[in-house]
């Protein structure tokens, strides 16, 4: 996908953002108190955020945003779905084990569930050598233990404890 | 009472537990500071979640701690593998280098040190003195000119953000728009719930902070799964013995540049969005301009590690002098610390100083010890720095990840916050892929309530909508979002368009019909000279028959 293709594509979700939080902003309760009705503010704004997305668009059609622009961490775009899914590897691997873990947080808990995800992400991130595991695993559960430890202990935060253990 | 306030503030800033607090807050700004790619508003952002539990002063002392020190450890990386730690740094690296390449890295340590105390300790003393005077006149605001305020911090911050405008604008935008969703402060009514319980009461600070700058950026740090794996500094520095006194004696030599720097600083810290990232570059600029011998820079020059380094550590107090009279960020990392006031059930405003005389003392105080924190620590430490920026990005990024989670968790006791955390983790890294400039969003986050709540303010006050116009204050800051919001296309065009002729002085002569409304006898008088000005530009320009060149 180009970059040009790209912006346009963007321009029109900010577009079709606008038009479904502006439809939704009619769901706002209209009060009889208050200087300001609660919503002339995010239509306002909702009007200059159209306003500026359809000039983001026609830039874009135009082809003010050329190919050879870089994305903001200066790293080359890649061309091919399968390409630009390797370039992005990273950030995919890490977007979905930290959902795992969210979604495991019932169940394992801060401790345990964050001990897995460091560890897991560390593995992918790095390389999957064995000597590494250990490395990766001393990590995981000394740098959790130790946020833990201090949320718990030091700032009495009462961190998820997860149906596996229980410290109460 | 001022006097009285002092004290109290030295005794909470003096308190033991404080003291180990900022100690600890220095030396993580140093090591963030020092590590390429891990900047300085990452660690504030970080810190954050640390001060639920702390009392204001301990809270916004350990920020202060981690930026002073933030902002001198990027010396360390850049002069002795030439990689600069932060972009606030990147000019010392110009001269720092080369100097440790000639064989004196104690003396280029030293001397990068030293400015960046000198640097900061002038920086504090303006913030002392220009901080009252600024909130003096921060208390003449009603809401139109606060909202008019709020409008060009956004819009200076949209324009020098990014390459595109358009981009900085919708980013700026979206800040304001996530900003009212849930409950609306002003009438307590829910917004943009979706039907959806969990949307009832407004969006926390912190996560979407959190979300869109952190948790973005490290993953934007190991995208590259080469660099991921390597080294955060591969080079083979050794530590050094610091030479002080040779610096000591060097830097006062060169005091007026020092000075100047400092200055250059701290002006650009006051004005929202110029950071330390521009001071460093327009200081080494001037340097090398006024400097007796500017064939020497770049080859390892004293005076050219002396004023960047100095300035970027007076940008602290320029920001903070925003922050605290006017109640803006001037960044994101003071955007930070006013969500860590807020936390706290600080308002921050123009009376911030007159109602919080403690705390504001507190953070005066707090600002010039950790200076002194910098020293002792950039002394000591140098070896321990070096040795953990030879670990890899990918572990820093795992365990960080990790830690934005239980940091978020913290704030309200809350998953949904985690839930928040990686939905505007999301929206942050796609944003920063195409191209958004993230300040933008992060001050409109910080900035809509303010907004919202002085334009209803406002409306409330009288239906005369011209207000915004005619009450001075409000002009003038409506005429300085304008121009720059222009700003972008008078640089592009420079030297090479006839209209950028009349840029500077036009704008001179808008401010100046502001100026001269305010009466009294200054403002006219900076009114009028502001119109000479203007009218001799021009002239100079009619004269050399509207000729454009550089320079």
């Amino acid at each position: 996908m180009t970059r040009v293709n790209r912006d346009v594509v963007v321009a029109l979700l900010l577009l079709l953002f606008c038009g479904v939080f502006f439809w939704e902003s009619f769901n706002i309760r209209l009060t009889d108190y208050g200087q300001m009705n609660s919503a002339v503010w995010p239509r306002a704004l909702l009007a200059a955020l159209a306003l500026a997305s359809v000039i983001y668009l026609a830039q874009a059609l135009r082809g003010d945003f050329a190919a050879e622009t870089k994305s903001e961490d200066g790293a080359p775009e890649e061309r091919g779905l399968l390409a630009w899914l390797a370039s992005y590897r990273n950030a995919f691997f890490c977007y979905g084990l930290f959902l795992l873990f969210l979604l495991t947080l019932p169940v394992f808990g801060m401790l345990i569930g964050g001990i897995l995800f460091v560890f897991l992400a560390l593995t992918v991130l790095g390389s999957l050598e064995l000597r590494l595991v250990p490395i990766h695993a001393a990590v995981a559960v000394g740098t959790v233990g130790a946020m833990w430890a201090v949320f718990t202990f030091g700032l009495r935060v009462f961190l998820p404890e997860g149906m596996l253990i229980s410290f109460n | 009472m001022g006097f009285e306030s002092l004290i109290g503030a030295f005794g909470e800033v003096f308190a033991p537990g404080n003291l180990v607090l900022m100690f600890v807050g220095v030396t993580a700004g140093l090591i963030a500071g020092s590590i390429p790619g891990f900047t300085i508003t990452m660690a504030v952002v970080l810190t954050l979640p640390f001060t639920f539990g702390l009392s204001p002063v301990e809270g916004l002392s350990t920020m202060i701690g981690v930026f002073v020190g933030g902002l001198s450890g990027g010396l360390m990386s850049g002069m002795l593998t030439g990689i600069p730690g932060t972009p606030s740094s990147v000019a010392t690296v110009f001269d720092g280098f080369p100097l440790v390449r000639r064989g004196k890295p104690g003396l280029a340590l030293g001397l990068g040190v030293w400015s960046s105390f000198f640097g900061g300790i002038i920086s504090a003393v303006i913030l002392v003195l220009l901080a009252p005077q600024l909130a003096r006149i921060g208390l003449e605001f009603g809401p139109w000119d606060f909202f008019s305020l709020v409008l060009f911090a956004l819009t200076i911050t949209a324009s020098l953000s990014g390459e595109n405008l358009t981009k900085g604008i919708i980013a700026g935008l979206l800040g304001l728009m996530i900003a009212t969703i849930g409950s609306d402060e002003v009438n307590g009514v829910a917004r943009f719930n979706f039907g959806t319980e969990i949307l009832q009461n407004e969006l926390k600070f912190l996560p979407v902070l959190v979300g869109l700058f952190a948790f973005s950026q490290l993953l934007s740090d190991v995208r590259d799964r080469r660099k991921a794996r390597q080294p955060l500094m591969e080079s083979s520095a050794k530590a050094v013995r610091v030479e002080h006194i040779a610096a000591i004696k060097m830097i006062l030599r060169h005091w007026v540049n020092l000075v100047r720097s400092a200055c250059i600083g701290v002006f650009t810290g006051i004005l929202p969005a110029a950071g330390g990232s521009i001071s460093n570059i327009l200081a080494y600029d001037q340097a090398k301009k006024a400097s007796k011998a500017p064939e020497e820079f770049g080859k390892g020059s004293p005076e050219g590690i002396i004023a960047p380094e100095a300035s970027n550590n007076a940008t602290a107090g320029g920001a903070l002098i925003t922050m605290m009279a006017l109640g803006i960020p001037g960044d994101i990392v003071t955007a930070v610390m006013l969500g860590a006031l807020l936390i706290h059930n600080v308002q921050p405003s123009p009376t911030f100083i007159t109602d919080n005389p403690q705390l504001a003392y507190g953070i005066f105080v707090a600002f010039f010890l950790a200076h002194f924190i910098m020293i002792v620590m950039q002394a000591f430490c140098l070896r321990a720095f070096l040795m953990i920026v030879r670990m890899p990005m990918y572990f820093l990024a795992a365990v960080i990840l990790l830690y934005c989670a239980i940091g978020v968790f913290a704030l309200d006791n809350a998953v949904f916050s985690i839930w928040v955390l990686f939905v505007f983790g999301i929206i942050g890294y796609i944003m920063k892929t195409l191209g958004f400039p993230l300040a933008p969003i992060i001050l409109g986050v910080v900035l809509g309530h303010i907004a919202e709540l002085n334009l209803s303010r406002a409306i409330g006050t009288s239906d005369d909508l011209t207000l915004f116009i005619t009450r001075p204050w409000s002009l003038f800051f409506l005429i300085v979002a304008a121009f720059s919001a222009a700003f972008p296309w008078y640089q592009r065009n420079f030297g090479k368009k006839q209209w950028t002729l009349v840029y500077v002085p036009l704008a001179s002569l808008a401010l100046s019909v502001p100026l001269i409304m305010m009466g009294g006898i200054v403002r006219p008088g900076i009114g009028l000279l502001l119109i000479v000005y203007a009218l001799y530009k021009l002239y100079r320009h009619h004269q050399a028959g509207w000729a454009v060149h550089q320079g």
